[in-house]
Parts: C-alpha cells; structure tokens; sequence
C-alpha cells in the first residue's frame, strides 16, 4: 500500500509543480514581503512589528491561497481529464488514491510553505529583526492551518466542480478564521433554536483562529508573536486538532470519492 | 475451459441530472470470456460497450446484474492485479514520457523496479515507441499514445488484457501495428477481451464475438458459428472489351438481378438460384472475359447491420411508448 500511496503522491507533487499559478502567488508573495520594508519605513519606528505582522500574515494567507488552488483542481482534474481512468483501473483502493493526492498536496504546500517562510526571512534579514520561536511557532501554526485548509478543498472537490469548490473552501476559511469573532457576537443576543443552529455550524466550520492567534486572549493572556507568544504545548495541541479535522475531511471525500462513477 | 469474464444481466442507469430519470445504456448484456480467447465486444457507437467495460474495471457500478473476473465479483482489486486496461481516447499525464508512465503503471502493480525497467524497455520496443521513450506524451500523436496506452496496461504481463476501442482514431499502419500486437498476444496465450466498430479488424483478429446494440445482446459466439455459411447468391465480375456494344451489356444485365458498371468493367449480381453456367456461357458468346465468379455469404457486416437496425427500432419504439 505505501509504495502506490507513494507513486500517487510522487506524482502529484509532479503535477502540481508544473501548476504556473503557483509561481504567480510565490512571486506576489515574494513581492508584498519586500513591500513590508516601505511599509516599516512608513511607520513610525515600528518596523520590527509591521514585518513580523506582514511576514506571518504573508505565509498564512498565501498558503491557504496556494491549498485552494491545489486542493480543488487536483483531484477534480483527474476526472474532467480522465487521467483518473487508467490509474482506478490499476490494483489499488480507491482511499489509496484520495490519500496519495493529499500526500502529494501536502508535500507540494510544504515547498511553498517553505518558500513563503525563506522570503519572510529575506524581509527579516533587511529589518534586522530575530527569527524568534514564536515566529517559529506561528508559522508551525500557519503551516498546519493550510494543510486543514487543504483537506477541506479536497473533500468539496470530491463530489463539486473546482469553480464551486474554491468558492465553498474560501467560505469555510473566512469562516473558520471568525469563529471567536462569531462567538462573542452571538453570546447573549441570540436564543432558542437559531442560536443552536448557529453554534452547531460554528462547531462544523474548522476552528481556525486556533491557528492565527496572535493578538487574542489564550486562558486570559494576551498572546502576540511581539512579546509572549502560545506555548509548544498549545502548538501541540492546535495541531492536534488540525490532524484531527484533516482526518475527517479525508474520510469523507474517501466515502463520496468510494461511491463515484468515472463516465 | 475456464472462464476469465462473466457478466449476467448487466443493467446500467446513468442519472444526468438529479431531478430527471435515469437513462439507461445498458439493459440486459450477458456473455462469458473463456481463458485465452481474443474477444470482441462490437456495436455501434452508444450500444453500451465502453459502459460494459468501465463496469468490468471497476470505473462504474453496475444498476443490477452480476459481473465476475477470475471467478471474483467486480470490482475486484485482486482481480484487477491480474488485467492490463486501455481506455477509450487514452488521456494520460501529459508531462510524461511513456517509459514514465509506464514505470509509474508498474509502481501501481506492484511491480519491482528492475522488473519495471527491463519490462519498460521490452514493451516500447514491442509497441515502437522505443525511440520516443523519452518524449514527452504531450509531444505524441494519438496513434502513439494508444500504443503508449498499450504499454503501460502490459506492464504487469497480466493474464487478462482489456482494450476499449484500441484501433479507434488510428491510420491504416497504427491499425495493422495494434492489430499485431493483440495477435501476438493471443498467440502468446493471453485472453485479450476488446470493444471495437472497425469490423475488418474484428475478423481478422477475433474468435469469438458479443454483437450489442442499443444497450442488449444482439448476437454472440464463434465468429464462424455466427456468420451463416450458406450461399447467398454470386457476384460475377466481367472485363469488357472496348467495342462491346450496348446491346450485349444489356443481355448480360438481362440475365442478372443487379449490375454496376465501372470502367471497362461490368459487374453482376445473381439470387442464389441464379444460373451461373448460364451467364458464363453467355458472356462467353458475347466475348467478355469472366474475371471473378464469387458466392456471396453473409458477413459480419451483415450481422452488424441487422443488429444495429434492431437496436435502433427498438430505441424508437421504446421513445414513443414513453408518456
């Protein structure tokens, strides 16, 4: 099983690196990162900040950017161009496949998480500002939020077009980013129902403030990457978490992809 | 003999959209592959081969019925481990070359990597794409990339090859090329099971034959045993010489139930109890010279013909008695 797992995801990572998109966002990336240091000099001796801000902000964004887009063509364009038939048609198991895309996916975020990460570092190098372990933890962080952001374009793409896929993954990540957000907004104005509703939606949607917790209360401490940060522990058990709704997704585009029929 | 496909009953309904009723391609296709027949599934376009054969690799499932490869219920993943499948239009990953898409095939049976090089480099030599191993499929005609197709369903060197349409697209040479391949095949004791409209091509390599059309068994068995032997009249070809004149051609027609003439050349068509002697000896009197005498038999055309008018009928009356 791992060496077809591993045949999948080789090429996949293969096909998603000959993907032109993906160097247009490395590129702009690379570029609103050089774009900090006129911003630092815009502000008024705040330079560390803006780029630590504009760095961690970069590598989230443009990853989950980069997931989207790999996670609602890749596996969607197996059928539209049905490359899938002569790879089904071969001794493996159809969640074999569906896990060989994600590996491949993930293997392919990781470069480009790394990539994001280096020009983050380029931006540190010219503003003279440390590589801290909150900047580590915070791009752990990120890194973990785009592989959940990952998985949930591959379970949309299992069964929706690309178009409608990026549509819904983009509406889960905006969602998922306000969940705090939401939750404070609803506590105490809403009942009955409609609050149940609600809260079960939210409960749905991955929680991916846990993710991009600079600047929010974490057991009543402010946690910022510009002084005291999340502990490993929480980055542990973010993680955790992650792994665990990536799971989910995976199982349930496995089950949808399962029950398809290749025409 | 042992049976390598049995398919009972098949049905298949394809929902186009989920509010509207299903359509039906498939109604009722039944047949058996004995281990090391070359087998032809032939119809018309739309008769439901391509859907029979994405059932029988697992790429669909099936409304009802009962499909079984080696003895097991499909879709098999064991039973696959032991087929090489070529798809209708093969699309492959077209940044690829064939020896990597081949390697990649072998890598998803399991094949091991000194088995999948030495295995690679025999198949692009059988299929002669040896010197375009290492382009680029993107860069390949459509011939090339069936043959690269047939390659990697080969890579495994599986008991059971199952080619969807293999001859379709291709030039007079790639036909002949492809149609050597499944001959070699076959000699080779390999049951080879494919789908096909090109009618010339399923004579010369087929021995046995499933006719469908319009979604049912139309026909089935030895190509031999299907075709009816009988006479069925006789086609006389006459070289005429240049002042032959109009009179003798129309005694000739005369005695015909059906002429064509082609350039200096006049060819006739006789019923099966038509008087060939008779015609012979006249054409004699007249000084043409009998170039061919041929009794005509029904063919496989015939056969296709008559399968695919039924289909066809049938498809209409079922349209008008829907409310």
């Amino acid at each position: 099983m791992i060496g077809r797992l591993w045949a999948i995801a080789l090429n996949t990572f293969r096909e998603a690196s000959r993907n032109r998109v993906l160097y247009g966002i490395a590129v702009v990336a690379f570029l609103m990162m050089m774009m900090a240091i006129v911003l630092g000099e815009m502000s008024l001796h705040e330079e560390a900040r803006v780029a630590r801000d504009v760095g961690i902000s970069g590598v989230s964004l443009f990853g989950a950017l980069t997931a989207i887009v790999l996670g609602v063509t890749l596996l969607y364009g197996e059928i539209q161009q049905r490359t899938i038939h002569s790879i089904v048609s071969k001794p493996l198991h159809r969640f074999e496949f569906v896990l060989g895309k994600y590996l491949g996916m993930a293997m392919m975020l990781t470069v480009m998480v790394a990539i994001f990460t280096l020009s983050m570092a380029i931006l540190f190098q010219a503003q003279e500002v440390s590589f801290t372990s909150a900047l580590i933890k915070a791009v752990v962080l990120a890194y973990v939020e785009v592989l959940v952001v990952a998985a949930v374009a591959v379970f949309f793409s299992s069964f929706s077009s690309p178009y409608l896929s990026g549509i819904f993954t983009l509406g889960v990540f905006v969602l998922g980013r306000s969940t705090e957000a939401m939750r404070e907004a609803m506590s105490g104005k809403l009942s009955g129902p409609l609050s149940a509703g609600l809260h079960s939606g939210l409960a749905i949607v991955p929680d991916l403030h846990l993710f991009s917790i600079s600047g929010s209360q974490v057991n009543g401490h402010l946690v910022t990457v510009h002084s005291d940060f999340v502990s490993w522990g929480y980055v542990a058990m973010a993680s955790g978490y992650g792994a665990l709704y990536i799971g989910a997704m995976l199982l349930l585009a496995i089950i949808i992809f399962s029950r398809r029929d290749f025409v | 003999m042992t049976a390598v496909i049995e398919v009972k009953g098949l049905v298949k309904d394809y929902r186009t959209r989920f509010l509207l009723r299903p359509t039906r391609a498939v109604h009722d296709i039944s047949f058996t592959v004995e281990a090391g027949q070359v087998f032809g599934l032939i119809g018309p376009n739309g008769a439901g081969k391509t859907t029979t054969i994405r059932v029988l690799m697992g790429l669909i499932r099936a409304t009802a019925g009962e499909v079984r490869l080696f003895g097991q219920r499909a879709p098999s993943r064991k039973s696959r481990a032991r087929i090489g499948f070529l798809p209708e239009s093969p699309y492959f990953y077209d940044y690829l070359t064939a020896a990597e898409l081949c390697d990649l095939a072998g890598r998803l049976c399991g094949v091991d990597r000194a088995t999948r090089r030495k295995r690679t480099e025999e198949l692009l030599d059988l299929v002669g794409l040896d010197r375009a191993r290492n382009t680029r499929l993107k860069k390949y005609s459509k011939g090339m990339l069936q043959r690269a197709g047939i390659a990697q369903a080969l890579i495994h060197d599986p008991d059971l090859v199952v080619l969807d349409e293999p001859m379709s697209g291709l030039d007079p040479i790639g036909r002949k090329e492809v149609r050597d391949i499944i001959g070699s095949l076959g000699e080779r004791g390999k049951t080879v099971f494919f789908s096909s409209h090109i009618l010339s091509d399923v004579e010369t390599i087929c021995d046995h034959v499933t006719i469908v059309a319009a979604g049912r068994v139309r026909g089935a068995g030895a190509i031999h045993e299907l075709v009816d032997t009988t006479t069925r009249g006789y086609d006389v070809s006459l070289a005429l010489p240049d002042d032959f004149s109009d009179e003798s051609i129309a005694r000739l027609e005369a005695a015909a139930a059906g002429s064509r003439r082609i350039e200096g050349e006049l060819r006739l068509r006789l019923d099966p109890e038509g008087d060939v002697d008779a015609l012979l000896a006249l054409a004699n009197e007249l000084d043409a010279r009998v170039r061919a005498v041929e009794p005509r038999h029904e063919t496989l055309e015939d056969l296709f013909l008559e399968a695919t008018r039924a289909g066809r009928e049938e498809s209409e009356k079922l349209e008008e008695a829907r409310p």
